[in-house]
């Protein structure tokens, strides 16, 4: 080596710093990327099958935007607005019989796939059944099998779906979730076909539907693109969409500040990180359908808690004990800290934001230690204290929940103790998919879903999802009692009498509460000033945006 | 020992010892318990699980589930990467090519650097631009490279603007073919002037946090090689025959003082390979470590178990490359220590 | 420094650690062990000489004062002080506001507690690996040197395995295998770094076994045991010294990149975690939470780096004089 190969290194070196000054001097006034949206997500999808995907993961945001259903959910309100079918059957217009079983949809005709094949009443019957005959158990097949009995194609245009039992739910949770996604019959027999219980790796990493985007490439871990289709049934379009996945949140915010990003998702805890930014508008309207909760087992297999926890098995069957951890949560703290002010506290268990939501039902929502005092004494827990661990995903709320959790009750009673197990996403998805569940509380938050009956059969249900696994029966004051009313509330087609019912519940649920609800998250969306059209809808699967409704 | 000899024994020591690492890091895997957390989801009954469990093999025996991934390995099927929901075979180039690129650039500013620094103290021995050197040197190692980074960040991308995250500008990355996945390398061969910038552009920062990180060693070496060579007969005698002191440094010392400053590079490829962990964590550089940091923390263990075993087994190669060439180089060494 | 452990091993094989520090030319105890003193005391003023080595020292002490003074300077959380005191209802604030020297974190944690309070995480992080990795190391290294045999070539090629994985790399994984918890960074960190002090125990018997003197003992009819226990071990204080001072300053250093990775507990009060809990808010001018924590990541390793890289000057004769 001699001197004027360093020479020419430092030169190399100095040439590229300058270039580095000079480069990105584009002015942050104009818009960047034009043409283009670049939405940053904070989750990888795992799959872009909507057979195989789950409900609230990632890959469901791409397949609503690629795919299109039956039925849409209005971008302002609630209400179902027509898409591959013509209308929203009723029992007015015929579409749905008078006994609640039978669903006919007039479908949309001269509609194309992405492949330029043509859509027909047969690809609807395809995908439905295709979604029920895998029945992969990562993906939501069970929200078509439980209730459809049959498929029907009536005519090319005209589809019939038979169910099992009136669902009051049907179009609202079924006929509009990702399962029920119309697919392109040519593609999938073209790609391996339908084969009972194994994944189709075609359609996994590949889309063909008729949605208002193609579907381009998905490089993993990195991002997703789509364009445009230009031969959309509806409105087109109007930018081409790359999705940036994963990130720490904080790059993402950095991002949006620096113009890169046109939408991020985060959580209102970034709120203070964006407010004042140049260009920047904070989205904060509404609340995510998925509560922050802890779960209290009823049912730990003996012998079966981590090291350090001194509770006995049956805890938690005391409905004080569970009361008095309700009571004693910080919630100011949680709601001020954690979500930066940007949440609410919805009632056992009816989220704010659906039907059979009643302001007036009593709620937690104040810290009150006198109260959890009495109650854990008259418990008989108070003077000998107590440990036990609660197991959650590490580095986000759900920690910061359990954190909040253990400050609130070390600080009631020194001699309470909580140990935060903050572990890695797999090993809690592993330690909650057991049954029985081998810890004594775990924090995460609720599946979203539309309609009040999803949450109380799958969180209140003595024999529902989380009833079975924890064991509610063990404890509820009167289990059949709160059986029959959610049995009663799921085919009840008055929606009076349906929404008493609930409220009904909330109350008993108050008074023996299998949850510990830390808040339902506030909606925090942020995206650039010069994005136009920005609309957002809790209803649709987080992040809850449809791209072709954006122009900038 | 002959030098053919030594290799030989080298390169049949090899296998064993990727062997050896494979065991390690597949009962390792299995330590912590199944890997199956990573397929599931809560709402699956205990008859979806078991079905899960079937599709990838996980209800056989331990030693059975060992031997059919040994058995996939060979022939080239790392098993299934959760988080990228894809075959491990499949995504692991493509990240690769990206860690590699970093991991090179990284190696030339350490190189320049450590060169540079070496050469600087060792002329100044026990002076206080040695001193000074040798702090500048001893911080790189001490750095924590992810607050260094971050750090860096704070100033050039978040508060002046002026450099970049990520590895590529998508549109230009997309305006090039990619045969050998290096973007530097693609741009020259494209031709695409652009491109080269880009990618440069965007290499500098990280390959800056990650390569200071490495010049400590090869400042290291440079000055105490450097000094032991100032020190030789011929280093007097070019001076008696009155060469320039500056002319003596450059064209006698400092080149011979490079011969041992090689053998490090084993050693300083493996710090950087484990530097771009955190490194491509804070710049979102689309390569392996970053993928590895996720796999980590989502608990995917086809991910990390493919990982660990190809990072040890490069590891392998790469200091067996430069023992080799070290020895081809000086045959004062003496072989098979 | 991450790779000095080479250095050493090399010095031990050309027996010129020894030479330089003890002095092994006579076989008699006493006279030995004056020596040593005597060699001791030279080592630490030619130490002393050398102005970086004297900086890192001098940092070493502040950090020990602060780690071992923590519950004086700032007092100590109820009823676990290596969780970090949350005030939910003061999040972000910045430095020098009134309670919080330093600000406070996303989650109203005192960013100067942890600070302090790292300082104690980061010791017994070190001391914990660092100590039971010496006892292992000896332990297994000894055996392999003085048994010889298939039990040498066992241990050995487990070390050689084991070195094969780079250092973070393995640690990562295990921590990650494991779960995460401080108490989990720990055992990773340990089973990884042992099998420095094995090779290093390795060589020094070896060595020590080759020299006449020892020969000589075995003549006069001393056991093994006490071969060990009056020659081998002594000698082997100064090589493990010299690595267990630079891992003092690796291991915080590793065990901080492993919890900012995210394999340490939520909320304890250690640096690693604060710099990546304080990353969050950078965007927004919030560079205190991770900046200060991070400070103190790199003024730990930086000390004992300075003073292991004056050790190596101060041990290598080939440095003598220059």
């Amino acid at each position: 080596m001699n001197s004027s190969i360093s020479k020419k290194g430092i030169f190399t070196l100095l040439a590229s710093a300058i270039f580095a000054f000079t480069a990105p001097a584009v002015s942050l006034a104009n818009v960047k990327n034009p043409g283009l949206l670049v939405h940053a997500a904070d989750d990888e999808a795992t799959t872009l099958d909507p057979a195989q995907v789950e409900p609230g993961e990632g890959g469901e945001t791409i397949i609503l935007q690629v795919y299109d259903r039956l039925l849409d959910i209005d971008p302002y309100s609630p209400n179902l607005i027509p898409s591959l079918a013509v209308e929203v059957p009723t029992i007015a217009n015929g579409g749905i019989s008078s006994d609640g079983l039978t669903y006919t949809f007039k479908l949309r005709e001269g509609v194309t796939f992405h492949d330029g094949s043509a859509f027909t009443a047969d690809d609807v019957k395809f995908s439905w059944d295709r979604a029920m005959e895998m029945d992969l158990p990562e993906g939501n097949a069970g929200a078509l099998s439980d209730v459809v009995a049959s498929t029907e194609v009536v005519d090319d245009f005209t589809f019939r779906a038979t169910l099992s039992e009136p669902v009051a739910d049907f179009l609202n949770s079924v006929v509009v979730a990702m399962v029920s996604s119309v697919v392109s019959q040519d593609a999938v027999e073209a790609n391996g076909g339908i084969e009972a219980g194994v994944p189709n790796e075609f359609m996994a990493g590949n889309m063909v539907g008729t949605g208002p985007y193609k579907f381009v490439v998905w490089n993993r871990n990195e991002n997703v693109q789509l364009e445009v289709n230009d031969s959309y049934w509806g409105e087109n379009a109007k930018l081409d969409v790359r999705i940036e996945i994963g990130g720490d949140p904080d790059v993402r915010v950095l991002g949006l500040r620096a113009g890169e990003f046109d939408t991020i998702e985060t959580d209102p805890s970034f709120v203070a990180d964006l407010e004042g930014a140049d260009g920047v508008t904070i989205y904060t309207g509404g609340l995510l359908l998925e509560p922050l909760h802890i779960g209290f087992n009823l049912n730990i297999p003996e012998g079966s808690l981590p090291d350090g926890d001194t509770i006995p098995e049956d805890f938690f069957h005391d409905p004080r004990i569970r009361q008095a951890f309700n009571h004693a949560f910080h919630y100011e703290a949680f709601l001020n800290g954690p979500l930066a002010g940007y949440g609410a506290f919805n009632p056992h268990y009816t989220p704010i934001g659906i039907f059979g939501h009643d302001p007036s039902a009593s709620v937690y929502s104040k810290q009150n230690y006198a109260e959890a005092e009495r109650l854990f004494k008259e418990a008989g827990v108070w003077d000998e204290g107590f440990s036990v661990s609660v197991i959650t995903e590490e580095g986000n709320l759900f920690a910061l929940m359990c954190l909040v959790l253990k400050d609130s009750i070390e600080k009631l009673n020194p001699k309470f103790r909580i140990n935060v197990l903050a572990v890695a996403e797999a090993v809690f998805d592993d330690a909650h998919a057991q049954n029985p569940l081998e810890y004594a509380m775990w924090a995460k938050n609720a599946d979203p879903a539309a309609d009040p009956n999803f949450y109380m059969q799958a969180y209140q249900h003595p024999d529902g999802e989380w009833g079975e696994v924890h064991g509610f029966a063990n404890g509820y004051k009167d289990a059949d009692k709160i059986a029959e009313l959610i049995d009663a509330a799921a085919v009840e087609l008055n929606s009076n009498k349906r929404a008493a019912l609930y409220k009904e519940l909330n109350e008993i649920l108050y008074n023996d509460p299998m949850w510990l609800i830390g808040a339902q998250e506030g909606v925090v969306m942020a995206h650039r000033d010069w994005l136009k059209g920005f609309v957002q809808n809790p209803l649709w699967p987080r992040p809850s945006l449809k791209f072709s409704l954006f122009d900038k | 020992m002959q030098l053919r000899d030594y290799i030989l024994r080298r390169l049949m020591v090899l296998p064993f010892l990727i062997i050896g690492v494979s065991i390690v890091v597949f009962t390792l895997t299995r330590v912590g318990g199944s890997p199956i957390g990573i397929y599931l989801s809560h709402e699956m009954t205990p008859d979806e699980v078991l079905e899960i469990e079937q599709r990838f093999g996980l209800d056989k025996p331990v030693w059975v589930q060992y031997l059919q991934w040994a058995k996939g390995v060979l022939s080239g099927d790392f098993g299934w990467s959760g988080i990228s929901a894809a075959p491990v075979a499949d995504v692991f180039p493509l990240k690769l090519a990206a860690t590699m690129e970093l991991a090179a650039a990284s190696g030339l500013v350490a190189l320049f650097l450590g060169i540079f620094l070496g050469t600087f103290a060792g002329a100044r021995r026990n002076r206080a631009p040695d001193h000074i050197t040798r702090i500048v040197a001893v911080s790189g190692a001490s750095l924590p490279q992810f607050w260094f980074g971050i750090l860096l960040l704070i100033v050039f991308w978040a508060n002046l603007g002026i450099a970049p995250i990520g590895r590529s500008d998508a549109t230009v990355f997309a305006s090039i073919n990619h045969p050998t996945g290096l973007y530097t390398l693609d741009a020259i061969l494209a031709g695409s002037l652009r491109a080269f910038w880009d990618a440069i552009w965007h290499l500098m920062l990280p390959a800056i946090t990650l390569g200071y990180g490495a010049t400590a060693i090869i400042a290291r070496m440079m000055r105490s090689a450097l000094v032991e060579e100032l020190q030789q007969d011929y280093i007097d005698a070019a001076r008696a025959k009155g060469l320039a002191e500056k002319l003596v440094l450059k064209k006698h010392a400092r080149r011979n003082a490079l011969v041992p400053t090689i053998t490090v590079i084993g050693l300083t490829f493996g710090f950087l390979l484990q530097g771009t962990i955190t490194v491509e964590i804070i710049y979102r550089w689309p390569g392996l470590g970053r993928w590895m940091a996720a796999s980590v923390v989502r608990g995917d263990q086809g991910t990390l178990m493919t990982y660990v075993l190809f990072t040890s087994v490069l590891f392998l190669i790469v200091n067996l490359i430069v023992d080799v060439v070290y020895a081809n180089l000086d045959r004062r060494v003496t072989l098979g220590k | 420094m991450w790779f000095m452990q080479t250095w050493i091993e090399e010095l031990l094989l050309e027996n010129k650690m020894n030479e330089r520090a003890f002095d092994n030319s006579h076989y008699n105890g006493d006279t030995a062990f004056r020596v040593r003193i005597r060699r001791f005391g030279a080592l630490v003023g030619r130490l002393c000489a050398n102005p970086t080595t004297v900086i890192g020292l001098i940092i070493i002490g502040l950090m020990m004062a602060m780690a071992i003074f923590a519950p004086w300077i700032t007092e100590a959380n109820v009823p676990d002080p290596y969780q970090m005191p949350r005030d939910w209802g003061a999040v972000r604030k910045p430095p020098g506001t009134p309670g919080f020297l330093l600000g406070t974190t996303n989650e109203g944690g005192d960013v100067f507690y942890g600070v302090v309070w790292g300082s104690r995480t980061s010791l017994q992080l070190s001391l914990y690996v660092v100590g039971s990795t010496m006892i292992i190391g000896t332990i297994i290294g000894s055996l392999a040197g003085l048994l010889g045999g298939w039990v040498d070539e066992f241990l050995m090629r487990l070390v050689d395995v084991f070195l094969s994985i780079p250092e973070l790399i393995f640690a990562l994984a295990i921590a990650a295998v494991l779960g995460p918890s401080f108490t989990n960074i720990i055992i990773a960190l340990s089973m990884v770094i042992w099998v420095k002090y094995a090779r290093i125990m390795r060589a020094q018997v070896l060595q020590v076994k080759q020299n006449e003197y020892v020969e000589a003992a075995k003549v006069i009819g001393d056991t093994k045991l006490n071969i060990y226990l009056k020659d081998i071990l002594p000698n082997a204080v100064t090589p493990v010294t010299v690595q267990a001072t630079l891992d003092m300053g690796n291991v915080v250093l590793i065990g901080a990149t492993l919890s900012f990775i995210g394999l340490s507990e939520a909320g304890i009060a250690e640096w690693g975690v604060l710099v990546s809990e304080g990353q969050a808010g950078i965007a927004s001018g919030r560079w205190w939470a991770s900046t200060f924590p991070g400070m103190m990541i790199f003024l730990w390793a930086l000390a004992f780096n300075l003073v292991g890289d004056g050790l190596r000057d101060a041990l290598d004769p080939r440095t003598e004089g220059r």
